[in-house]
């Protein structure tokens, strides 16, 4: 009974985020080590997300007014309302901007430790077992934390496959909750959503994003003519947009956009998560950065080692006297 | 009214460089690594400086570490803290960031504030765990991931970036505890005159005593933490890599765009 692994689901606006699925895959298999099962925690306001999600777990619903939008105080009630009836060895949250708020907080109530960012869990007798990717990715950290509590995990986006549905849906139980107005933490007030007037890079076939590699404003042309000469279009890395180099409308990454293009050239990025989430899922990928460890390498098909400032103008040399 | 800020600092590893691991494989080779002001607390720290310009108030400057990062003290003074806190929590590597933010609690608590700033997350660990944890022990609401804050009288008004590019709204009484996130503003440079009235300045120092407690493993009750080993990563074999002369390589990026048909001039 206090083997289950206990998954609190992320939704917005009506919408399951997509590592919700990914934290149940990991829960069955933490769930095969443990001999329990794995549940979904659903904290929400009416919806229509408990029936999808029984596709794939058992689903405990905590409904409450209170609950529309994400607060901390909200939320951590209900998961700790539906934590008290299953007894959970494991709650999984993702490594989301929610997530950072909630997670501390649930392992904070529950006097539990706390392990974010994972890559990988397992269970290991009554140790838990993370891995963490830290420093730019360019260590991995195992770790290993005992305790007789529950252990709280975030788990970072992308970084296992989504669940496959069960062959029927599994039961939906409702959870009694009565949330306690006045300790939600914060009060929300609005959604505020970009103001779209640049082209959508998103759509693109080719994009051909640039980083700190750059090293200035003034040879953002370097990379505007390359991809000019692909057809493409300019994206770029966070550190950029926050510089105001390029407008927050060209920034690819977790707090971006999500872009899919057949061909994606990476200029002087280095190749953080953030970054990574927002363009791994491209064609083609060609990363061009001096530092051969970069983590860009990881996800690219083709590495260049030198100094974009160089080779793009020498490529395009080529290109166009070839 | 004025305010009474904390900001939390951490000293990292610059992430850029590349890493040894020790023998053991427990902890980084350490004696070659050079360290700088996590980048989400260099925003964090002029949110705060900018709040208190504009509110009036103190901005007391805090970080738990090893002596070295006095230095990271120092700077964050001469960029417009008022007062610097060390806990001295010596280990250079303290991986354990659960014992961290609850030593950072404790030694938050024995100061008066009406605001808790810290970066959204550090460099080096990527855990984004430290405010959530800090505003919990504390019982003060939070805010993670704020790229806007506005105060009026006791409530805040504060923008949280969600994935996407989407923002949330929210207002939170004071006391509080936000994390920053990177481009919130744009960082100061600390003037020559403040950087030699800093380098003056007393940095106060917090021992596990003056919180109540015989040693700093009192923070990690409840659990035992272990690092187990540190490895590079696997290279996935993913990336068909090419070195040498620029033009050597200018040749090959050409040539793959080409035969991937990208390129049809």
């Amino acid at each position: 009974m206090a083997d289950e692994i206990l998954v609190v689901a992320e939704h917005r606006e009506g919408k399951l985020v997509a590592t919700t699925l990914e934290l149940v895959s990991l829960g069955r298999s933490l769930a095969q080590q443990t001999g329990g099962s794995v549940k979904v925690a659903l904290p929400a306001h009416g919806g229509n997300l408990a029936p999808k999600l029984a596709e794939y777990a058992e689903v405990l619903v905590a409904n409450d007014p209170h609950l529309e939008h994400y607060s901390p105080g909200g939320y951590e009630q209900a998961i700790l309302a539906i934590a008290a009836a299953i007894t959970p060895r494991v709650i999984l949250v993702p490594h989301s901007s929610q997530g950072f708020d909630l997670a501390p907080a649930v392992a904070v109530a529950l006097d539990a430790p706390l392990v974010t960012n994972c890559v990988a869990l397992s269970i290991e007798g009554a140790t838990l077992v993370a891995t963490r990717k830290i420093l730019n990715d360019k260590i991995v950290a195992q770790v290993e934390l005992s305790s007789d509590r529950p252990y709280v995990a975030t788990i970072r986006p992308a970084a296992m496959k989504a669940a496959e549905p069960l062959p029927s849906s599994a039961p939906i139980t409702s959870i009694r909750v009565e949330i306690d107005a006045s300790k939600l933490g914060t009060k929300f007030l609005r959604y505020e959503k970009p103001e779209v007037q640049d082209i959508d890079i998103a759509t693109a076939d080719i994009v051909v994003s640039a980083g700190r590699g750059i090293k200035e404003k003034k040879n953002l042309v370097i990379v505007e003519e390359f991809a000019k000469v692909l057809g493409g279009v300019v994206g770029a890395s966070r550190p950029l947009t926050d510089m105001e180099w390029l407008p927050k409308t060209r920034q690819v990454g977790q707090s971006g956009k999500t872009v899919r293009p057949k061909l994606y050239i990476a200029c002087g990025i280095s190749g953080a998560m953030q970054h990574v989430s927002g363009m791994k899922d491209a064609g083609t990928i060609i990363a061009i950065n001096t530092d051969p460890s970069a983590p860009i390498f990881e996800v690219a098909h083709y590495g260049f080692t030198a100094n974009v400032l160089e080779l793009l103008p020498a490529a395009m040399k080529e290109l166009r006297g070839g | 009214m004025a305010l009474n800020i904390v900001v939390c600092l951490k000293q990292v590893p610059n992430p850029d460089l590349q890493f040894q691991i020790n023998a053991e494989g427990t902890d980084l080779k350490r004696d070659a690594l050079n360290y700088r002001t996590n980048g989400a607390d260099e925003y964090a720290l002029e949110e705060a400086v900018r709040l208190k310009e504009k509110h009036g108030g103190r901005v007391v400057t805090m970080t738990v570490g090893p002596k070295r990062t006095e230095q990271m003290l120092r700077e964050a003074l001469a960029k417009g803290g008022d007062e610097a806190v060390r806990v001295a929590y010596e280990d250079p590597a303290a991986f354990d960031s659960v014992k961290v933010a609850r030593i950072l609690a404790a030694a938050i608590k024995t100061i008066p504030h009406d605001l808790v700033l810290a970066g959204v997350q550090s460099d080096d660990y990527i855990n984004s765990l430290t405010g959530g944890e800090i505003a919990r022990t504390l019982g003060h609401p939070h805010a993670s991931v704020v790229t806007k804050v506005a105060i009026d009288g006791g409530t805040l008004t504060v923008n949280r970036e969600l994935e996407g590019g989407d923002q949330e709204v929210v207002q939170l009484a004071m006391p509080a505890v936000l994390t920053i996130q990177f481009g919130i503003n744009t960082p100061r440079y600390a003037p020559l005159p403040a950087i030699m009235k800093a380098a003056r300045q007393p940095i106060k120092e917090i021992t596990p005593s003056a919180l109540g407690a015989n040693s700093w493993d009192d923070f990690a009750r409840g659990y035992t933490f272990r690092v187990r080993r540190l490895s590079l990563p696997e290279a996935k074999g993913h990336a068909e890599m090419f070195t040498g002369g620029v033009t050597d390589q200018a040749k090959k990026l050409a040539q793959v765009l080409r035969e991937k048909g990208f390129y049809r001039g």
